[in-house]
């Protein structure tokens, strides 16, 4: 039986990547040149490009400050995400009564849009006396309910023969979590990491109301706040809005086999 | 051999790249940050300006005003100190009233040390 040729996926692979890269280029190649984004006829290739326009962002805003606090918040979502949804996760993997009944509320809990939740979010941080702070700016995130079940998934995956030598060997809970499971589901800690890292990095509207004072802005704030206060500055905002992509981007192209294989994976195992 | 495959792995190897890079940059500009912006004022001929005024405005998005002034040597060199910029204008003016353009200057961080290609005086004060 003849074979398929493969130039015509390797066609449509090529033009979707094509238009998935164009905007990414157009924006590098603005922030190298600061050509007007309406210019007629655009430039396809940089006319005369430099990266001052990065210098000027830097010292212009005070970029250092929106950087040090979006990679301290990131870095508490993520270290509260592994620890939360690893014991939420292990604990689902268990029998016990209403089991199927939590399940279904986090389900359930699921389809409820962030935005509906906001407010008793805000009282909530409040009451616990962190607005204004890096914990305030990291609590939503700090356990996502996709993430405990990516996790569960990922455990349930673990031969039972496995967890029960390692109870008989005099292991704890929490030691057969660190000794175990974790070892065996590093793409699910993985997407775990690159998922809070995405949603952490790009927050927007929960940074925007819990933040008070503009030395405790994100990246995106610190963006929008660029945007309202510069005017005529294309080449400067490009920039800035290269140097917020560029640590996601750096992360996603380190890990991105481990994180498609822990989607994947967690799509079929669940 | 172990050390060797933990540091060459990509997620230890790409962030400890990064930290060597800017910890290069930066003790570049420790060496480099004297905020010494000097050059020459010279007019069409090539011939130096001595006693011409050399003015630095600042100019970015929020900013244009004049930042510094100083005056050419017998030789017509200038020098500015401990200028705390990296991006701004440049003009001389000579007492016979001629005057340079005003030139751009664009500098790799603040404070940088820069030595300027020679202003050009030779348009008439209008």
């Amino acid at each position: 039986m003849r074979r398929a040729p493969s130039w015509p996926r390797h066609a449509i692979m090529i033009v979707v990547s094509f238009l998935m890269l164009v905007p990414f280029y157009w924006v590098l190649k603005t922030s190298l040149t600061g050509e007007n984004i309406y210019a007629y006829p655009p430039h396809v290739v940089p006319v005369d490009p430099h990266l001052f326009h990065y210098v000027d962002v830097w010292y212009l805003i005070p970029f250092p400050r929106y950087l040090l606090n979006s990679v301290i918040v990131t870095t508490m979502a993520i270290c509260g995400n592994l620890l939360f949804n690893t014991a939420a996760g292990y604990a689902l993997t268990k029998q016990f009564p209403g089991r199927r009944w939590v399940v279904l509320l986090f389900l359930s809990c699921m389809l409820i849009p962030f935005q509906a939740t906001i407010i008793p979010a805000y009282l909530i941080t409040s009451w616990l006396g962190v607005l204004n702070s890096y914990l305030g700016i990291a609590l939503p995130l700090l356990s996502t309910i996709i993430c405990i079940f990516i996790f569960k998934a990922s455990f349930e995956a673990v031969p039972r023969s496995l967890i029960d030598a390692a109870r008989v060997d005099g292991l704890s809970e929490w030691r057969i979590i660190v000794r175990i499971m974790l070892p065996l589901s590093k793409s699910a800690i993985a997407t775990n990491v690159i998922l809070t890292f995405i949603w952490s990095w790009n927050a927007f509207l929960w940074p925007l109301i819990v933040i008070r004072t503009p030395e405790m802005q994100t990246l995106p704030l610190g963006l929008a706040r660029f945007l309202s206060v510069m005017e005529d500055t294309t080449g400067a905002l490009f920039a800035f809005v290269v140097m917020v992509l560029v640590p996601g981007l750096t992360i996603f192209l380190m890990a991105q086999k481990e994180f498609i294989r822990g989607l994947t994976s967690g799509a079929t195992k669940g | 051999m172990r050390w060797r495959r933990i540091l060459g792995h990509r997620f230890v190897a790409v962030p400890l790249a990064v930290a060597v890079l800017v910890a290069g940059w930066n003790i570049y500009i420790a060496c480099n940050d004297g905020g010494i912006i000097e050059g020459e004022v010279r007019d069409r001929l090539g011939v130096p300006v001595a006693g011409a005024t050399v003015i630095f405005f600042e100019r970015n998005f929020i900013y244009y005003q004049e930042k510094q002034r100083t005056m050419t040597d017998a030789r017509g060199a200038y020098r500015f100190d401990g200028m705390q910029v990296h991006v701004g204008q440049l003009e001389a003016r000579a007492a016979d009233g001629r005057h340079s353009e005003r030139r751009q200057l664009r500098l790799w961080f603040r404070a940088q040390n820069a030595d300027v290609a020679p202003l050009i005086v030779d348009t008439p004060r209008g």
